[in-house]
């Protein structure tokens, strides 16, 4: 998925200069959003810039951020048809800039791809999944009654639920996001899909897609749900949703899917080797600490709160095998990089993760270490490996 | 002849699911299970290694197949038990029919629970 120009040549500024900064201001044109910027370009250029001189060999040297310097949008969605078959890749349905189909989940996807690239766009600056224009594809009307929407390294996969206990996954769309934010997670971290690195994982793919959903309606943050995959139930199943970041274990109580295992501190923390470590199970620690260190900064979720977490996500002191703790550290870290050491800010998300049962340690984090690798070496007994 | 479905992965752990389902062949309406029997055939099903399909790189939420079947004292493959883990998606047509067949059949009895007796 990542895009190489052998003989680029880099221009050095280039190298150290975010380049979602720059097309941020060519973008926006208002006085606060021109300081917003300048102040994330500001503290985040060290970081940036320590990542790319400290990259081990060419792997992490983005030359594919080169083409991030345009100001304009590259939309590119491209959405197919399996027509209830599962081989790859069905028929084209929609492509970028085509009308709406009428069939419903054709046009979902369109929609949710279109609001989650807008998203990271009008946010962040960030042209796609990779930051470089990639095109987001999407595969709808997988399988017969499947139950499940993935990601598997390259394109979503939806399914049309089985009527009895889901509806069709393109319903959501913050299930949407949560789905290409794995794609944006893969290509900043990586996060080791697996214990504590993987329920990050999917509690970063969970905070950006209800960031999606939250932006799509323009809530602020105490007006949002917070439930991932609200309407996705069939009728008649005990529940609202999937999980809930606000109270995490309320989403649902039924016959059939049993009771939402999700706690909402680490005192009850699950352990298993089951759902990879329980990465679907322990991600609501994190969401909720999300949710909220949201609440308490105000206004939208995804000003500051969604800021920093992905500064977080993009941190060179992200290991992919962070756990919980290092991350608190780091987002407590970049809270202060944006907006000031010992500033309201760093507080309230300090404040919760306390809440969480995550105590926030002053310490430094040792930056030695560079993230360099995509892949564990070793692939945990979780996962099936090649 | 047993067969064992076990569910993993997915968008969401949800308890229910994931509980491994049992199907005695024997309990299931005749043609099911007769579709079910001749499907693990065509699929060599003992010949089959214990994990079919990879996990792609990057890949998240994926669903992971349990499948063990389990044959009886009599016949050929009397007291024969053999352990599949299929990773969506499933390739192998005949290893694909005969997941499809046993969730069709967990289906049934799902909405033959659900229904008030009588
Ligand atoms: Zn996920």
């Amino acid at each position: 998925m990542r895009r190489v120009h052998p003989g680029w040549h880099r221009h050095s500024l280039y190298c150290i200069l975010p380049p979602y900064v720059v097309r941020t201001i060519a973008q926006n044109g208002s006085p606060a959003q021109r300081a917003a910027a300048l102040r994330t370009m500001a503290v985040d250029n060290t970081f940036r810039a320590l990542r790319l001189t400290s990259a081990v060999g060419a792997q992490r040297v983005p030359t594919r951020r080169i083409g991030g310097m345009m100001a304009e949008s590259q939309r590119q969605r491209f959405i197919y048809n399996m027509g209830g078959q599962e081989g790859f890749p069905g028929t084209l349905a929609r492509s970028e800039g085509q009308g709406a189909t009428g069939d419903v989940a054709v046009d979902e996807a369109y929609d949710g791809l279109g609001a989650t690239y807008d998203f990271f766009w009008e946010v962040f600056g960030r042209d796609s999944l990779d930051d470089g224009g990639m095109p987001l594809n999407a595969h709808v009307h997988y399988g017969m009654n499947y139950n499940n929407a993935f990601w598997d390294g390259q394109r979503m996969v939806f399914g049309d639920g089985d009527g009895d206990i889901f509806n069709r996954f393109t319903i959501a769309m913050d299930i949407i996001g949560h789905e290409l934010s794995h794609g944006m997670t893969e290509d900043e971290g990586p996060l080791m899909y697996f214990r504590q690195a993987g329920a990050l994982n999917e509690s970063i793919s969970d905070i950006f897609g209800s960031l999606v959903k939250q932006k799509f309606l323009n809530q602020t943050a105490d007006q949002a749900d917070w439930l991932i995959g609200a309407g996705l139930l069939a009728d008649g199943v005990q529940g609202k949703a999937l999980r809930s970041m606000k109270d995490p274990g309320t989403a649902y109580d039924d016959p059939v899917l049993g009771k939402d295992p999700q706690p909402a501190h680490m005192r009850d923390f699950v352990r298993t080797w089951e759902d990879n470590g329980g990465v679907h199970i322990n991600s609501s620690i994190p969401n909720r600490a999300f949710y909220l260190a949201s609440l308490k900064l105000g206004g939208c979720a995804w000003e500051k709160a969604g800021r920093i977490w992905y500064e977080a996500l993009r941190d060179m002191r992200l290991r992919p095998d962070c756990g919980f703790a290092r991350f608190a550290r780091i987002t407590s870290l970049c809270a202060s990089r944006l907006y000031g050491e010992g500033g309201t800010e760093e507080a309230a998300v300090v404040d919760a993760w306390g809440e969480v049962g995550i105590k926030v340690t002053r310490e430094k984090i040792s930056v030695a270490r560079v993230p360099t690798l995509k892949v564990p070496a070793v692939q945990p007994s979780g996962r099936p490996s090649a | 002849m047993r067969i064992e479905l076990k569910r993993e992965g997915g968008i969401a752990f949800l308890p229910g699911l994931n509980r491994p389902r049992t199907f005695e062949l024997g309990d299931l309406p005749p043609a099911q299970a007769e579709a079910i029997t001749r499907s693990v055939h065509a699929a060599s099903f003992f010949q089959q290694p214990s994990v079919v399909g990879t996990a792609s790189k990057g890949a998240a939420d994926q669903t992971r197949y349990t499948l063990t079947v389990e044959v009886g004292g009599e016949g050929a493959e009397g007291g024969r038990r053999h352990t599949v883990q299929l990773l969506e998606p499933v390739q192998d047509p005949h290893l694909h029919a005969l997941l499809e067949l046993l969730k069709q059949a967990e289906r049934d009895l799902r909405r033959e629970a659900a229904r008030p007796h009588g």
